[in-house]
């Protein structure tokens, strides 16, 4: 009777949170103050029911810990993964974030150093100490170090990303849309790369530059014909062609085309839009 | 730490526990069953053409019962599978990135860094943070104590 029906809205509450933990895991959400909410509730209450997906739990939980300042949770589920797990790598790991989180920066690569000495290829220490050369400001010795990364792990995607946004932060355009080249060669159907790459050549500036972000935006548009972002850029690199006094008639032509076709999907968009009330900023920022 | 639990609510969460565990077991048994009538469907079969053979009767079909054993069990065994498997995935690479953002592309978790404004937002009110986060601050007394039970 009634207590059964509170067992069906307790069951479906817990797998909700746990089936939601895991896709904020598996997509790289950094909803930080949420994951400590909902894992902490799951931590303290439903551990029986978690099995051994308790683990990886509290590593996420105990990394949110950190960003939300939350030093106490932190200190708990590493001293259970600790527990569980004594000697691994993964929680050194997770014990070297937590000095980093407390700014000990010399005893977290300490720490790091020692878990390269046991496994010299172990890759997250390595990303480990090129984040707390980011983090102390060092950033042309964390890009050095990360290339040097990249050229014996080629194919860590993750780190070219990185490598892009930390030439970005430099102003070394030239050298992040190279990064962004090869994360376009290795995932050829993701429309946010596209869109990335084309900005950065649109802000490189230069006829041809604009030329090859026009192109991208609209292979972005292409892969995924709801990206805002890319529509705006078609506008904009196409307007801005056509501006330029050094192309000749035809091109100017064509490109007045394209900034027209793009002004016209974008109100079209605005018009659907309009009628659900979003506010604008929500618009530009889809697919941002 | 997992906190003490009252009475009532033990008894809650372990019925909660065992219900789960009833449902994944139960269409695990629904596979199992399956596999089981295909195999035994198989031997049957095997059987059935050696027994063709001794009688000199090879022109024979397999008998209806055996046919129908095999599909059943094939589809028996499919629909546990389905359930037991996690969601299904679409077949076109680029749809699933339809609804991918920056907000999650951007973030790499191998490389997140600490030293942002979290650390101060989200500190409580009665604990003090050192303000000048990159450079030697001076060892803060109240912060020393604090982070004293921590190591």
């Amino acid at each position: 009777g009634h207590y059964c029906l509170d067992i069906n809205v307790l069951i479906i509450v817990f797998t909700e949170m746990r089936d939601k933990l895991r896709k904020w895991r598996e997509d790289n959400h950094r909803n930080s103050e949420q994951i400590v909410d909902v894992g902490e509730e799951l931590i303290n209450e439903h551990a029986s029911k978690l099995g051994d997906d308790i683990w990886i739990i509290y590593e996420q939980v105990m990394i949110a810990a950190l960003d939300c300042s939350r030093d106490d949770l932190a200190w708990t589920c590493l001293q259970e993964l600790k527990k569980q797990f004594p000697g691994s790598q993964r929680v050194k790991r997770l014990a070297g974030m937590r000095l980093e989180a407390l700014e000990k920066y010399e005893d977290a690569s300490k720490q790091y150093d020692s878990i390269l000495q046991d496994d010299p290829t172990n890759t997250a220490a390595r990303k480990r100490k090129i984040s707390i050369l980011k983090a102390q400001g060092k950033s042309a010795e964390a890009i050095r170090e990360l290339n040097e990364y990249l050229e014996q792990f080629v194919g860590d995607q993750e780190a070219w990303h990185e490598l892009s946004e930390l030439y970005i932060n430099e102003h070394d355009y030239g050298k992040a849309a190279f990064c962004l080249e090869e994360l376009m060669m290795t995932n050829p159907h993701n429309h946010l790369y596209c869109e990335q790459y084309a900005e950065v050549k649109y802000t490189q500036g230069g006829l041809e530059n604009l030329e090859l972000s026009r192109k991208y935006f609209a292979q972005a548009l292409k892969l995924n014909n709801g990206n805002m972002r890319a529509l705006f850029g078609l506008y904009m690199s196409a307007s801005h062609i056509a501006a330029s006094p050094k192309v000749n008639a035809t091109v100017k032509k064509a490109n007045v085309k394209y900034a027209a076709w793009a002004t016209n999907q974008i109100n079209r968009a605005y018009q659907v839009t309009k009628t659900n009330q979003l506010p604008v900023e929500e618009l530009l920022l889809r697919s941002s | 730490m997992p906190t003490a639990l009252n009475p009532i609510e033990e008894e809650e969460e372990e019925l909660i526990s065992l219900v789960l565990n009833m449902v994944s077991s139960f269409w695990r048994g629904v596979v199992g069953l399956g596999l089981f009538a295909l195999a035994h469907a198989a031997f049957s079969a095997a059987q059935h053409r050696s027994y063709m053979r001794l009688t000199e009767k090879e022109n024979e079909t397999l008998p209806i019962d055996i046919v129908l054993q095999t599909l059943l069990a094939f589809v028996l065994a499919i629909y546990g599978i389905v359930h037991i498997s996690g969601e299904f995935k679409d077949m076109d690479a680029s749809s699933e990135l339809k609804n991918k953002t920056f907000d999650t592309l951007r973030n790499h978790p191998s490389f997140y860094m600490f030293s942002h404004r979290g650390r101060v937002l989200f500190c409580s009110p009665n604990r003090e943070v050192s303000t000048i986060p990159n450079a030697q601050a001076l060892p803060n007394p109240l912060q020393l104590r604090k982070l004293e039970h921590l190591h």
